[in-house]
């Protein structure tokens, strides 16, 4: 390659990068802009915000999710609006790698440092887009007792051979009081389950209310 | 009434008996049990429960007390979550009447031919897919299903277990809906293309409430049954649950199956189903509901093509209703706001309302069939069409396959409102094609033990 050649390549990298660095700090800000007006008080400016939310993709979900966390009620649900809508318009036929930005992203939110709350929504956030990626996470909260029902419903919803795996794993080591709920994920999976028959008709709950005599 | 019939009138008697020694109150013999040896004559009345008792669950009550006073029907149990509300049916029912709190006390008692379940509409698939396999013939509320899923569940509950089941949708019981299906069906407006349905739009939740804890009365875990759990809220419960997009669904949902219901019907289109669906509409920002407000879904069917769509629209864009003097068959319009329009070759034709209010337009109420007209079915009434079909096995006017295909418009409605898109569907499967987020849509997991 001749100097002045090699001068060119290094030149148009360079504008790459910079092009790139440009698009990522207005992303940044595009995701900032996002949050103060989800988290503003004028109705106005923050249904704008979620109008467009969907395509603010990965960048803006961790931020999101801070929202969901957020004591003040209307923030909170804005927050949780807003992610939902990404997750729906990362589920498009064709989106593949936006999907998996965002999947990644969701995964990591299922950590002990979130909140129950923030954990369940991403939880069934994750029913709907991902896969394989994300089946250990999941199965892992097989053995959260706030967690768990969520988890094995999303695991049922997300299906595969690795998901059944989890679940059956999830079933050998379920306390007594589990094992019925992910023995019905399996049958509704097609998978055979002995010794744990199916309670769905069985009445448990008694009124205080008498017949009139 | 395979489940009763099966049964001997001794076996039965002695069942009962013992059954109802060890609860501590009488047992009603089911009509079917005496009736299914050709011996009518000794109790022919069916004997039901009714499951959900608030709202719509009150009027089904009071109506079948009504029809227990004319010699119809025993009433032998009323089941609510809500304690207050299980009360107050106990007060409408009267004596012999057993309350309970969890349905499926109910599905174990073999005395009961019949179900009514009028419970929040994310119950209508579990509790009718149950009541199907412990015998029982069910009436439900609209809309028969939440999901594709529950829709197909249910259709197979009631083959395999041979219930007549009508669903809620009494539109097309109503003596307007029969001159109106007469009036198109004999080529009036010509050969119809388009129909518009219209209807006002769905509430903004604007006065929201953080969560708390459920009230003493309400069974939390009950009222939430097959959804998946979170805190009790205010604004879920309890009519309100229309416009909580998992448990009602809106007014595409609530009215859409009734108004698709009388569209379905009269184009003769019951068991076809659309090819697309593409919706937009806009969405609540604040509070606790987020069905659709306003809404627009158009539903493409092809052989024969015609088009479908459902407009939520503003108040002021509304037709305006017909002016009538109340002597007409269905009386005056009380609720304008909703209905369709008919647009056809040769003209148009409007009706209002499409639930128990159905009103037709001047022109068809009035046109007398010439010699060599077709007619059309006349219900004789959407309830005593249901027990038509217990005691026939003829085919309910809104019978489950039907339902469950105007259900599915307005589920698609919403999935394609909700995913921000168009999207394709295979009527003869009943399936979402080429989208995967979609069709993972078309099911939702249900909690332990409330589930399908």
């Amino acid at each position: 390659m001749s100097i002045s050649n090699l001068k060119k390549t290094s030149l148009a990298a360079g504008a790459v990068t910079l092009t790139a660095e440009t698009a990522g700090t207005a992303k940044e800000k595009a995701v900032d802009e996002l949050i103060v007006k989800l988290k503003g008080t004028d109705d106005k400016a923050r249904a704008e915000a979620l109008l467009n939310a969907g395509e603010m993709g990965a960048p803006a979900v961790k931020s999101l999710a801070k929202l969901i966390a957020d004591k003040d009620v209307e923030v909170m649900r804005a927050g949780k609006r807003a992610m939902w809508k990404i997750v729906r318009h990362a589920g498009r036929p064709g989106a593949r790698d936006e999907r998996r930005a965002v999947v990644t992203e969701l995964n990591d939110l299922l950590g002990d440092d979130q909140t129950t709350s923030v954990r369940r929504e991403v939880l069934w956030m994750l029913s709907e887009i991902s896969g394989r990626r994300s089946i250990k996470v999941i199965a892992a909260l097989l053995s959260n007792k706030e967690l768990r029902e969520d988890a094995r419903m999303v695991l049922e919803r997300i299906g595969g051979r690795q998901s059944i795996a989890a679940l059956k794993d999830g079933l050998n080591s379920a306390p007594e009081d589990f094992k019925l709920n992910i023995a019905q994920s399996l049958r509704k999976r097609g998978e055979k389950v002995r010794g744990l028959a199916c309670v769905k008709l069985v009445p448990t709950k008694k009124t205080n209310v008498k017949p009139l005599t | 009434m395979k489940r009763t019939n099966q049964i001997n009138r001794r076996e039965f008697l002695a069942h009962t008996a013992a059954g109802a020694a060890a609860v501590g109150f009488p047992y009603l013999v089911p009509s079917s049990a005496l009736s299914a040896r050709g011996r009518g004559g000794a109790n022919e009345r069916l004997t039901m429960a009714h499951i959900g008792v608030g709202g719509m669950g009150g009027y089904h009550l009071g109506d079948m007390v009504g029809r227990r006073g004319r010699g119809e029907v025993n009433i032998a149990a009323v089941c609510d979550a809500d304690e207050n509300r299980l009360a107050n049916a106990v007060k409408t029912a009267g004596k012999g009447v057993q309350p309970y709190r969890d349905y499926r006390y109910i599905l174990e008692r073999k005395d009961i031919d019949a179900v009514v379940i009028a419970t929040p509409d994310h119950w209508h698939g579990v509790q009718m897919v149950h009541a199907a396999e412990c015998g029982k013939h069910v009436y439900v509320e609209k809309p028969a299903c939440c999901t594709i899923e529950e829709g197909k569940a249910m259709v197979a509950a009631a083959t395999e277990n041979k219930v007549s089941v009508q669903v809620g949708s009494q539109g097309r019981s109503q003596p307007e809906a029969y001159l109106a299906h007469r009036y198109l069906v004999n080529g009036n407006i010509g050969h119809i293309s388009r129909v518009d349905c219209f209807h006002y739009p769905s509430p903004a939740d604007n006065n929201p409430v953080p969560d708390s804890d459920p009230p003493p009365e309400l069974d939390w875990d009950l009222w939430l049954g097959p959804l998946r759990w979170r805190p009790y809220n205010k604004r879920y419960c309890h009519g309100v649950f229309r416009w909580l997009m998992e448990s009602g669904g809106g007014q595409i949902r609530d009215r859409g199956a009734h108004v698709m219901s009388c569209a379905m019907w009269w184009m003769g289109a019951d068991g076809t189903g659309p090819v697309s669906i593409e919706a937009t509409g806009t969405a609540p920002t604040k509070g606790l509901w987020d069905s659709a407000i306003l809404m627009e879904v158009t539903y493409t069917f092809k052989n024969p093509d015609w088009t479908l769509t459902w407009t939520q629209m503003p108040n002021d864009k509304l037709p305006k209703a017909e002016k009538r003097t109340g002597k007409e068959p269905g009386g005056r319009i009380s609720r304008p706001g909703y209905g369709a329009i008919y647009r056809g070759d040769k003209g148009e034709f409007i009706h209002w309302g499409g639930d128990g209010g159905t009103w037709a337009e001047k022109k068809a109420r009035e046109w007398q069939p010439p010699a060599g007209a077709k007619d059309v079915y006349k219900s004789p009434g959407h309830k005593e069409d249901w027990f038509k079909g217990i005691k026939t096995g003829a085919k309910t006017i809104m019978n489950i396959e039907a339902a469950v295909g105007v259900a599915n418009l307005c589920v698609l409605g919403n999935l394609s409102f909700i995913c921000g898109r168009k999207l394709n569907w295979d009527p003869v499967k009943q399936e979402i094609i080429g989208d995967e987020q979609a069709r993972r849509m078309m099911g939702r997991p249900q909690r332990h033990p409330y589930h399908l």
